[in-house]
């Protein structure tokens, strides 16, 4: 079986997720190639054939060129499945590329159970277990669903690839986002806020738990979009993904976008007056109660430790 | 102008999930319904770029049975000014590259300028439908939009990007835009718009041909996830479940040391 | 001697006198009427009302407050000086009347004198002992405003105006009569039945007849043109409340409380919902702020205004009058501000004390109608995710409605669906079908119920939020469709009664669903308990606590049952400490008028100000039967820190608790 991996490459760089595509290749029997839209100075580390197109000539937001690039390589490679991240690059290309090759695209793999991909669906309060029917798959994965222990090693064999396909869409650039100081990406003990906080008040029993453990506090989306926590401690996809010793989601339900973003965390500890709440499945202890009358609670005992 | 806004009616996702008989997909019953989240931004933004340009014709589409139609009336209360319903009672079990197709047939020769779709449904989620009838339709697609604006024939969209960070991103019209969280906060109907909207025009269409279409893939099995092995609830009085946490994490990390 | 006095003595009888004065007073009438019609014509701008049904009725409160001065009684300190003053210089009035009749007319035409002997003597002696009260309660009023300067209390010129010549009248009478009483009355035995009027005399002794004379004329016909002045301005200062605020008792409201306005959503010609700009209001509104007496009895009881919020009920009413006179075509909404219109409760405080018998609750859910309907606004975000929340799963809280029942598992009772057979639907309400804490306040009341072999039913995921906070909060058509949905669920079951745990339910669907042809007799637990436990089918013991309680609102002053919930709390033996704002004075818990979706941002929060003064009373439990109010004080005992010393508490809670096993 043959897969081809879609890496990324945004703002100059090569996205070092790289990593999961390639984790997630070698859970399968598969041999493994990969294409990018990149710069040959930012390689990814992989033992493979690599298609590179030149980004600075076809720029890094380009999805109809991209789409004739990747689909120009898959005539050429013949891959079983073409696996994508599920992010604002992945979901954008993949669907062009499942239209042109009459494949079943099947978005957002978590897991694959007995060689069938596994989806989160119904803000991931259920799982989906999906069989494409063609010859050819196309696949998005969830960031964070798949991974590895160790950095990539290897170096590929670059082969170039070009196109006369021009875009009908136009890239001006970038706009960063706010950052503001804390990098949760370093912390070791992160308390989440999340919708069960119920009003910004409440951010302050967050903030005080999250002391009280020596760590910091972040938030989940809503929270976020709320104004409530800044956006650089946001918790999910669209924020970080976190890795720390001790991670404890306050009033947080589990939505998908935020577990993946942390669900690496080495232990975790959900507080949540719903027991059905998905952040259940990943949660090492869950304590069925109302946040804000439990953190208070807990917050006073570790003082007192 | 003309704009077609496509939007699909989904589960409140609050309810109480069941899996239905055939354990494929969820049960219908007991489920209260409500305009997918995303596609509400599609539809405020719409309503926005007709308040601005004035001379705009929005045409909002939904496919499904006939429960379909209440949702599809929120959408004219906010502002659209007719509705396409394509009546489909199994379209619960349509792969996105037929909910396209059905799209894409009814727009093929309708030329609009701008279709606006959210990103994904919130119970799918495959965030597929959008670029796909964009494709079917030869248009050129731009998803995860957080920003628009509209000058002279052509639109400029920021696209929300992991971490947090906009791509700023334009394309002339005709084009397909699929709508993210942040867009917008959608507008709640006005009683005179809720008045005008029971007399607004809602076709109702047939499922048209799809054959050739689909059969690419089929649902195994629809469940609940199993929680993870190691997943101890905690119940009771407040001290209690505290100390015991406290227990437990002096125990299994090294947070407390 | 005769008992009489000469009227016109010294300043001179017949058509010298006569034909000035009845010439003037004619100015000054013309002078009134013309000011009253300019007045007319603006309340006109207003849309029509009728206020003439169950005359009967009207008079009654015209003759209590006007002449009983029953509502300005409330407050007794002001309020007592006001009604003597009132009483005084009516009589006063009569007295004059009298006077006019007999000289004038009854003496003029037919010689006949009445104002003589006995009856004389006693007049005098009214008349003289009514100007001095009159005088002393307008000099109290005065040191009042103007020395004592109560806080939020207005003044305005129009205010001194009215003090100066309200007093230069009375005074003036008194030396008039004292100048005449020391030229013809000294040493008889006349002179001590106008004991007032001896005193001037004695204080003017030090004149000459001549010099008196001059004094008596000259001040009587300047009394004359002050009491004409007094008249003619009538229209123009706040001398019209005599008026305004009279006719406001015939005119008044008369229920059930605190019920709105419905508007009729089947007619499809109206285009404009709720009030933005003066003519969408009715005439009564306009009118309203000419009978204002800017009294700020309303400001005082406003728990919005108490704390930091920029409303103040007297200022809308205000506002609305100045419109009106001097810019009619302003935007009202943006005159009375926003944030004004948001923060009402309607607890009724207001309207509740009013001696003028003003509306102010309406006057705003107006505005938020306007808001709501025509607009889309709400006061945040988070109100518009409650309506949408209620639109999709019926319940503002953004609960599965399927599950809303399930709060009742295993407690052995049914839903209407599964047996329609039953003594009494519970109508439990969104926060006791889906809050915890309310939760086990249902719980309570279902063991209650079944302890007293009434067989309970209730409408589980059948039931929707009965649209009270979405309709205070101005959503008329949510609140409709809800209002209609469930009176069909409800009939469609044969139900025969109907007992709620929550004030808001409970009035809304005993007033308001009036509207919808909804009959069927609703309860309130309170009043539903006390029965059962006065016909002892109810038994508790009596296990002694010691508590406070807190008359909410919708209980309170919308329903006067203030007596119910403290006979049930003595039957279980508490020991009741009451706050000092008890009863129709209660101070609200901040949850109504739809803000019990809302979020508290500004000034300070007025549940906290509650539970502080429930602490103040030293009572370990602060008993209330509200959902609203249990859920406010659960959290104000948090934000004021005090959770150690006081426990919210459910009256249906404490009763279980005691039930005889």
């Amino acid at each position: 079986m043959k897969t081809l991996l879609v890496a990324e490459f945004r703002e100059g760089k090569l996205r070092v997720k790289y990593s999961q595509l390639i984790a997630f290749a070698k859970g399968l029997p598969t041999e493994a190639s990969m294409f990018l839209v990149g710069s040959p100075n930012d390689l990814p580390q992989f033992d493979g054939t690599l298609y590179l197109a030149d980004v600075g000539k076809y720029g890094e937001y380009n999805p109809s060129v991209h789409k004739q690039l990747l689909l120009d390589v898959i005539a050429k490679e013949q891959p079983d499945l073409i696996v994508f991240h599920h992010s604002s690059y992945g979901w954008d290309l993949a669907p062009r590329i499942a239209v042109a090759l009459k494949a079943a695209q099947i978005s957002e793999v978590v897991a694959i159970e007995d060689g069938v991909p596994v989806v989160p669906v119904c803000n991931a309060k259920l799982r989906r277990k999906i069989t494409s029917k063609t010859a050819q798959t196309i696949l998005t994965l969830q960031a964070g669903a798949f991974g590895m222990d160790e950095d990539p090693v290897g170096a590929p064999t670059v082969v170039p690839v070009d196109t006369e396909a021009r875009g009908k869409v136009e890239c001006h650039g970038y706009e960063a986002a706010k950052i503001e100081g804390v990098d949760l990406t370093k912390s070791e003990v992160i308390v989440s806020a999340g919708r069960g906080v119920g009003n910004p008040e409440n951010i302050a029993i967050v903030q005080a738990l999250a002391k009280a453990l020596g760590g910091e506090y972040g938030g989940s989306r809503p929270v976020v979009d709320a104004g409530w926590v800044d956006h650089d401690r946001q918790v999910g996809t669209t924020g970080r993904t976190v890795t720390p010793k001790l991670y404890v989601a306050c009033g947080i339900s589990g939505a998908i976008q935020h577990l993946a973003g942390m669900k690496k965390s080495e232990f975790i500890v959900a507080i949540n007056t719903d027991k059905d709440a998905p952040i259940g499945e990943v949660a090492d202890v869950f304590v069925v109660a109302d946040l804000k009358q439990f953190l208070p609670v807990l917050t006073e005992k570790l003082k007192a430790l | 102008m003309k704009i077609l806004i496509c939007i699909k009616q989904v589960p409140d996702m609050e309810s109480k999930f069941k899996i239905n008989a055939d354990g494929k997909w969820y049960d219908r019953t007991d489920l209260a319904w409500r305009m997918n989240e995303y596609d509400e931004y599609a539809v405020e933004q719409a309503v926005r770029l007709k308040e601005q340009v004035g001379e705009v014709d929005l045409t909002v589409l939904c496919i499904g049975p006939d429960q379909v139609k209440e949702t599809m009336k929120k959408a004219l209360a906010m502002g659209c000014d007719r509705g396409v319903h394509i009546a489909d009672n199994d379209s619960h079990t349509r792969e996105p590259i037929e909910i396209a197709a059905m799209v894409a047939d009814f727009a093929k020769d309708k030329n609009f300028d701008i279709i606006f779709t959210g990103m994904q449904s919130q119970d799918r989620g495959s965030a597929q439908v959008g670029v796909m009838v964009a494709e079917l339709l030869g248009l050129p697609a731009i998803t995860t939009i957080v920003a628009f604006t509209f000058e002279n024939g052509t639109v400029q969209v920021k696209r929300e990007l992991e971490g947090g960070g906009k791509a700023l991103v334009s394309a002339a019209i005709p084009v397909v835009l699929t709508c993210q969280l942040g867009l917008n906060t959608p507008r709640y109907p006005t009683l005179p718009n809720i008045m005008k909207a029971k007399k607004k025009e809602l076709l109702t269409l047939a499922v048209p041909d799809l054959s050739g279409i689909g059969a690419c893939q089929e649902t195994a099995a629809c469940y609940f996830p199993e929680r993870k092995g190691s997943g101890i609830v905690l119940e009771g009085e407040l001290p209690e479940m505290a100390d015991k946490l406290i227990h437990l994490l002096k125990e299994k990390t090294g947070v407390l040391a | 001697m005769e008992f009489t006095r000469e009227i016109y003595w010294n300043v001179g009888h017949g058509f010298t006198t006569l034909a000035p004065m009845y010439g003037l007073l004619l100015v000054a009438l013309v002078v009134l009427a013309r000011g009253c019609l300019k007045r007319l014509k603006v309340y006109r701008l207003g849309k029509p009302l009728d206020r003439t049904d169950q005359r009967g009725e009207r008079v009654k409160n015209l003759l209590d407050n006007v002449f009983l001065q029953t509502q300005v009684y409330r407050v007794p300190g002001p309020g007592t000086a006001h009604s003597l003053f009132f009483w005084s210089f009516f009589i006063l009035a009569i007295g004059t009347a009298l006077i006019v009749a007999q000289a004038d007319f009854t003496d003029l035409f037919f010689g006949v004198k009445f104002l003589k002997g006995t009856f004389y003597k006693l007049f005098s002696i009214t008349l003289d002992l009514a100007g001095l009260l009159a005088i002393a309660m307008l000099g109290g009023l005065l040191v009042r405003r103007y020395l004592l300067r109560p806080e939020g209390l207005i003044t305005k010129p129009d205010d001194a105006l009215m003090h100066g010549l309200l007093l230069a009248i009375l005074i003036t009478g008194f030396v008039i009569e004292g100048a005449r009483m020391a030229v013809t009355e000294m040493g008889t035995p006349l002179a001590p039945w106008s004991p007032v009027g001896l005193m001037t005399a004695h204080l003017l002794g030090g004149l000459g007849e001549g010099a008196l004379r001059t004094l008596h004329a000259g001040l009587w016909w300047f009394h004359l043109l002050l009491a004409l002045a007094f008249i003619a301005v009538i229209p123009f200062t706040k001398f019209r409340h005599i008026l305004t605020t009279s006719a406001n008792s015939f005119l008044s409201d008369l229920g059930p409380t605190g019920k709105l306005t419905t508007i009729n959503l089947e007619d499809e010609t109206i285009e404009k919902f709720g009030a933005s700009g003066l003519t969408d209001l009715r005439w009564k509104d306009i009118f309203d702020a000419d009978a204002c007496t800017v009294c700020k009895r309303c400001q005082d009881r406003c728990p919005a205004f108490a704390t930091g919020k920029p409303l103040s009920p007297m200022r809308v009413v205000n506002q609305i009058g100045e419109i009106a006179f001097t810019q009619p075509e302003a935007n009202l909404i943006d005159t009375v501000d926003r944030d004004a219109i948001w923060a009402c409760t309607t607890c009724f405080a207001c309207q509740d004390i009013c001696p003028a018998s003003i509306e102010h609750v309406g006057k705003i859910i107006e505005m938020r109608r306007n808001l709501v309907l025509m607009e889309g606004e709400f006061p945040g975000e988070e109100v518009m995710t409650a309506m949408e929340q209620t639109e999709v799963n019926g319940n503002p809280l953004g609960m599965g409605y399927a599950s809303r029942g399930d709060w009742a598992e295993s407690l052995g009772i049914k839903t209407l669906a599964e047996d329609s057979e039953v003594d009494v639907l519970y109508f439990v309400g969104c926060y006791a079908s889906f809050d915890k804490r309310n939760i086990a306040v249902a719980k309570s009341f279902v063991k209650l119920c079944q302890a007293a072999g009434i067989k309970v039913g209730i409408l589980g995921k059948e039931e929707k939020c009965c649209g009270e906070p979405m309709r205070k909060m101005g959503n008329e058509y949510l609140y409709q469709t809800l209002a209609m949905e469930t009176v069909e669920t409800i009939k469609g079951y044969g139900v025969k009664k109907i007992v709620t745990t929550c004030p808001h339910c409970f009035n809304t669907l005993a007033k308001d669903y009036r509207d919808f042809d909804f009959d069927i007799p609703v309860e309130h637990h309170a009043v539903f308990l006390e029965q059962l436990i006065n016909t002892g089918k109810l038994r508790i013991k009596t296990d002694a606590f010691s508590c406070t309680y807190h008359d909410s609102c919708y209980l309170g002053r919308h329903n006067n049952l203030y007596e119910a919930p403290r006979n049930l709390i003595q039957s279980a033996g508490g020991k009741l400490t009451e706050m000092a704002q008890n009863r129709d004075q209660a101070f609200c818990c901040s949850a109504g008028g739809g803000r019990i979706m809302a979020e508290e941002n500004i000034g300070d929060r007025i549940n906290v100000k509650r539970v502080r003064m429930a602490v103040s009373t030293g009572a370990e439990q602060l008993v209330s039967n509200c959902p609203f109010c249990l859920t406010m004080f659960e959290d104000g005992v948090k934000g004021a820190d005090v959770e150690a010393q006081l426990r919210p508490k459910d009256l249906a809670e404490i009763l279980a608790e005691r039930l005889v096993d």
